[in-house]
């Protein structure tokens, strides 16, 4: 299937979407629910001004926290599904910071560390590494016993056995936990900077909150809909379907 | 020492003892049939002597051979060609050496292949070939004509035989099936039970090129086994 085939519904039903919007916009006649056009506007003042900037210190710590969490989380997550003894012991754990709520974390890590980046990038960070490990343990305790068992008969190196044996397996849990970080992380990265940071798409909403300025509210949210959708389009999904190139 | 030793007492999962007495040796060269049902310990037997087992009474004094393993299921990186299948394996020669192999085993146009595109036999042969990668003084195989229709399975066994000739590698062949451990090896180990333990330990009659013909395996067959299967 071509990239224009699988474009095709995705766009005839965001356009649906787009449809029931207006219409719904038409009967509500409020600047509560501005249509697609009000927005639009809206998107245009707000990048004549500092759209761009704020999207992208958004963008940069999404980057940070996401690839903190993934790397951390897929250590942790591989070692428990790996090691009964780990999973036994740090297990609780896991359980633990899966329930702590996203706010107390932001709140404790700004007041612990202060107001500053690092503060925020590890709040986010620190939400999403216990996702991202439930999943890549869950991934590890799948693993095959039968492909280990002849990569110790063919005595495989340490690197080999996790590059070309333990890694692919993974691979579909890595593509989980990043489409699903990458929804989470954003969405807690917008609530740090709207506590804690002088930027950022978080801080806007707030500040367009007080007006209550709805289009410019919508106008940040669905840039950062599409910069997420375009990652989805442009890197998980080609990654996705290259990982997984050999199914029948 | 140029012979595999076994002595294993006993071989326990959990409270469950899989084997008992087993005692033999193999030296270099031979073609000995595991022979025994379902069931029996063959497979636990492999493994321990492939190492991927070492909780056991007893001992396993191996040679310094290398020792490759056929696996029931072929057991080969599905996200792999056959060709990169081959070729993971250390000193193996890289990927020119792994189309060399799959060429002697019949499959030089499925190297680029993916293990799921091909069939069944073709994935024994892949596995068969990353076997010979290691050059093996020993090939253990677990049940390697099992599954696999009668023309499949006369093609692999022609093409075990020319192998272990060609290599002359010794080889321990796990096997459920009478007429193939009598086709194949030059001594069979019966085992029964469970737990497995060593029942018989008999040398075939028919020397190598007797064993490629039918009418010469029905007959020791029916000296051996008679006439119910």
């Amino acid at each position: 299937m071509g990239w224009q085939a699988r474009l095709l519904w995705p766009l005839i039903s965001l356009a649906g979407l787009v449809a029931i919007w207006m219409v719904a916009a038409l009967i509500a006649q409020s600047d509560l629910l501005p249509g697609p056009l009000a927005v639009w506007a809206a998107v245009e003042r707000e990048v004549a001004e500092d759209y761009f900037v704020h999207l992208g210190a958004t963008l940069l710590r999404v980057s940070a926290a996401f690839v903190l969490a993934m790397g951390i989380g897929s250590a942790i997550g591989i070692a428990l599904g790996m090691s009964e003894t780990a999973d036994r012991v740090f297990g609780g754990w896991l359980v633990f910071f899966l329930n702590l709520p996203a706010l107390v974390t932001i709140i404790l890590c700004y007041v612990w560390f202060g107001l500053i980046e690092a503060a925020a990038i590890a709040a986010v960070a620190i939400n999403k590494i216990p996702n991202v490990a439930a999943t890549l343990r869950e991934g590890s305790r799948a693993l095959s016993r039968d492909l280990a068992e002849m990569a110790l008969v063919y005595r495989l190196s340490w690197t080999d056995r996790m590059r070309q044996v333990v890694l692919p397996q993974l691979a579909p849990f890595f593509a989980v936990a990043a489409r699903n970080g990458l929804a989470l992380v954003w969405k807690i990265v917008l609530v740090v900077e709207l506590l804690g940071r002088p930027n950022g798409v978080g801080f806007e909403i707030h500040s367009l909150f007080q007006l209550f300025d709805v289009a410019g509210i919508l106008a940040y949210a669905i840039g950062f809909i599409l910069v997420v959708q375009a990652i989805e389009i442009g890197v998980i999904g080609p990654w996705e379907r290259a990982a997984n190139r050999w199914r029948r | 020492m140029s012979k595999l030793e076994v002595d294993i007492s006993a071989k326990m999962f959990g409270a469950q003892k899989v084997l008992g007495e087993i005692r033999f040796e193999i030296p270099a060269g031979q073609r000995v049939a595991l022979l025994g049902v379902s069931g029996v310990g063959k497979s636990t037997l492999l493994s321990l002597i492939s190492g991927t087992e070492t909780a056991f009474e007893g001992r396993i004094l191996r040679p310094s051979w290398r020792i490759a393993m056929v696996f029931q299921t072929p057991r080969l990186l599905p996200w792999r060609t056959l060709a990169q299948n081959i070729a993971l394996v250390p000193d193996a020669g890289g990927l020119a050496r792994a189309r060399e192999l799959l060429s002697a085993v019949g499959l030089a146009d499925a190297a680029d292949q993916f293990p799921e595109k091909v069939s069944l036999g073709m994935q024994r042969r892949a596995a068969l070939a990353r076997a010979l990668a290691v050059d093996p003084d020993l090939i253990l195989m677990d049940e390697p004509l099992v599954s696999l229709d009668a023309a499949s399975a006369a093609e692999m066994r022609r093409l075990l035989t020319e192998t272990l000739d060609r290599t002359g590698a010794a080889a321990l062949i796990a096997t459920h099936d009478r007429r193939e451990a009598l086709a194949l090896a030059d001594r069979v180990l019966m085992l029964d039970g469970p737990p497995g333990r060593l029942a018989e330990d008999r040398q075939s009659p028919l020397d190598r090129a007797e064993r490629g013909d039918p009418n010469a395996v029905s007959s020791l067959h029916m000296d051996w086994f008679g006439a119910d299967v």
